[in-house]
Order: C-alpha cells, then structure tokens, then sequence
C-alpha cells in the first residue's frame, strides 16, 4: 500500500495539471493510494507515524525538496524506527521548483516518478543532520567568515570567496569530484571549489562550524551559525531512478 | 622529472585534498593520500602518501609512508620510504626517509637521514603481516 503526502503549495492552480497527470498516471500503473494534504495538517509527524503502524509500504512525498525533508523527518524521528519503520520505503513525485533531492534519485519529471516507483529500485542511504533539521543532498554555508572544525582535530578557516559545501548525496553533476561522494559511507563530504585547479575535497563525520551567518539544507531550510553537521545512525530506504547520481 | 614518477599519479584520487585558496589549523590524521595545495598550520600524518604542492605552504610536522614535496615545508619530515622532492621546494626541518631524490634547485636547511635499511625493513614486516 502506497501513501502520498501532497505538500501545501501544491492546492494552488497552476499545480493542478501537473497533479492531474500524476494521479492518471498512478491510476493507469495501479498504483494509486491514500493522499494526505499536508495543508489541512496540523501534526505531520503524528499522520505519518500511523501511516506506518498501520503497514504502509512505501511513502511518497509530492512536492519538492521541502515536502521530502518534512516527510522523512517525520518518518525518522521516533523511537520505534528500527523495528518497524526501516522497511518503509521513501519516494519522490517532483513537482514544482527546488527538487534536487529527486534529482539526485534519477527522478527529473512527475510521469517518469510513477514508473520509477512502479519499478521499485531500492537502494539504502545515509541521512545527514544539521542543528536539529535532516537533510539528504547537501549542507551550503553561508558566511562571510567561518570557521569549520572537522572530526574535533582541525579547522578549516572559510570565507564567501570559498563557498563551501558539505555533502551526502550529491546532486550537481557538473562537480568535478562529485563521483567520489558516497551516500552509503557512513561519511560526509565537504567540497569548496573555487576553480578548477583550486579544489578541496575532506571526508569527515562531524563538522562544527562556527562564525555568523546561516546553513542552507536541501536548498530549503535554514538553520543558524553556530550548528554541528553529522549523520543519524538511522539509513533510509529510497525508490531510485536508472539515472541516479550514485552508485 | 616527479610529474612522470607513475607511484604519485594516484595523488589525482587523494582522499583528502587542501585547495590553494585554504587555510587548515590542527591536526590533520588520515588513513589515505592527502594533497594540499593550501596552507596547514599543526601537524600532517597518514599512513598513506602525502603532495604538497608548489603553492603549498606548511608550518607542520609531517609523517607519511611516501611523499612527493615540490613547496614550502618549515617543520620536521618522516616519511618510511620514499621521499621525492622537487626543484620548487623550500624545506626547513630535518628530513628521515628511506630512500630520497632531490631535483636541483630545492633549497633544504637541516639534517638529512636516509635509512634504506629502514625501508627494507617496513617492506619485510608488511610482506610478512600479508602472507598472514
């Protein structure tokens, strides 16, 4: 059994096309299941964690980044989640802006989400945290003077000439070592390139940066300096996409 | 001359990279290869091998199993065999190494030990941990 959770910003009418495709489409694959409207929500977390007690299979979230972000911290933070929510699986219907989270799971446009859900390719990732929010692709910093303490034995001093990103899933294929990011690892990657010559790529668990400004997780949610960057010892199991940027 | 040496060709797959614009303080410990291009301030050590590359400048102490040094090192270095260094490089700091080749125009000021006895020896007790 499937559940789909349609974010907020998806009741406005110009969504409306796109979520009448989607829900033909599901319809045709068989695949259509309960759909929860985050909008008429109050406790997401509570809706989400009875969906699960009651033996939903897979949970799709319909929206963009935020909507995944929402989703999966909903379906990760109890206690209960390794004995009978890890084998609840994770997806995506990309719609509207701000989807690299899809993306990066070879997912680019709502029709083809459908037949990649209908395949059912599973694969078992690692979840970032940043201060008290999860995130799946990336953490960007942005200051204009941090300091960036890694592992507890250095520090990496950076500023807005050196715009620095730490990394689970990566999601730009145009980052030259973004082949080397590993979303399995157990391991975060911080990657600052400035040039092409000019690159720094450091493998870490815990990052504590410190300085003013914020953190931008997923391209969605902020969270303030100062915040400590690492992963939860839970994994998520997602639905994938043949063009996924991992292995 | 060390852009041809194929035993650092692998440094292009360093676990650990320092670009040239980066500032790192501290203790840097690794397992892999580590390149720095950047600055570092503390100490470098990693069981693998270690790059400094010729903007590099390094206020540390650094301990590898190989390293290839073609910038600027103020500190002492141990590598456990083989330490190439380039006609760029300005060392100084004591040098301990197994085996050593310096390109002409390095600068060094300190005491050089070269012990290839002391590489053979790392060689056997390895061989001997791999046939166990």
């Amino acid at each position: 059994m499937n559940t789909y959770i349609y974010d907020d910003f998806l009741n406005k009418g110009r969504y409306r096309r796109a979520l009448n495709k989607v829900e033909i489409r599901l319809t045709d694959l068989g695949l259509n299941g309960k759909i929860i409207r985050l909008g008429s929500i109050k406790n997401v977390k509570e809706v989400i964690q009875t969906e699960i007690k009651n033996g939903v299979k897979t949970i799709v979230a319909v929206g963009n980044n935020a909507t995944a972000n929402k989703v999966i911290s909903a379906m990760i933070t109890n206690k209960a989640y390794d004995f009978f929510q890890k084998d609840v699986l994770f997806s995506i219907i990309p719609i509207g802006d701000n989807n690299s989270i899809a993306t990066s799971f070879g997912i680019k446009k709502e029709e083809e989400a459908c037949n990649i859900l209908l395949a059912r390719r599973i694969k078992q990732i690692d979840i970032g945290i940043a201060g008290n929010n999860i995130f799946l692709n990336k953490v960007e910093i942005l200051s204009e003077q941090a300091e960036v303490k890694i592992n507890e034995d250095y520090i990496l001093e950076i500023n807005k000439k050196t715009p620095a990103k730490i990394i689970n899933l990566n999601d730009d294929t145009k980052l030259s070592l973004g082949k080397r990011i590993d979303p399995y690892d157990n391991k975060l990657n911080l990657i600052i390139e400035k040039k092409i010559n000019d690159t720094t790529f450091i493998t870490g668990d815990d990052f504590k940066i410190s300085g003013q400004g914020k953190l931008l997780l997923d391209e969605s949610i902020e969270v303030l300096l100062p915040a400590e960057v690492g992963l939860i010892k839970e994994k998520i199991n997602i639905i994938v996409g043949k063009d996924r940027s991992f292995i | 001359m060390f852009n041809k040496d194929e035993k650092f060709k692998k440094f292009k797959e360093a676990e650990t990279i320092i670009g040239s614009s980066i500032k790192v303080k501290g203790n840097f410990h690794g397992k892999g290869d580590i390149v720095i291009e950047g600055s570092l301030e503390g100490s470098l050590k990693t069981e693998a091998n270690v790059f400094i590359g010729e903007k590099a400048k390094i206020g540390a102490s650094i301990e590898a199993d190989e390293a290839l040094i073609i910038g600027e090192i103020n500190g002492n270095i141990k590598v456990k065999k083989y330490l190439a260094i380039g006609k760029t490089a300005k060392i100084t700091g004591d040098i301990q190494c197994g085996e050593i080749s310096i390109e002409r125009g390095a600068s060094i000021t300190g005491q050089i030990i070269v012990s290839a006895e002391n590489a053979k020896k790392i060689e056997i007790k390895k061989n001997k941990e791999e046939e166990l």
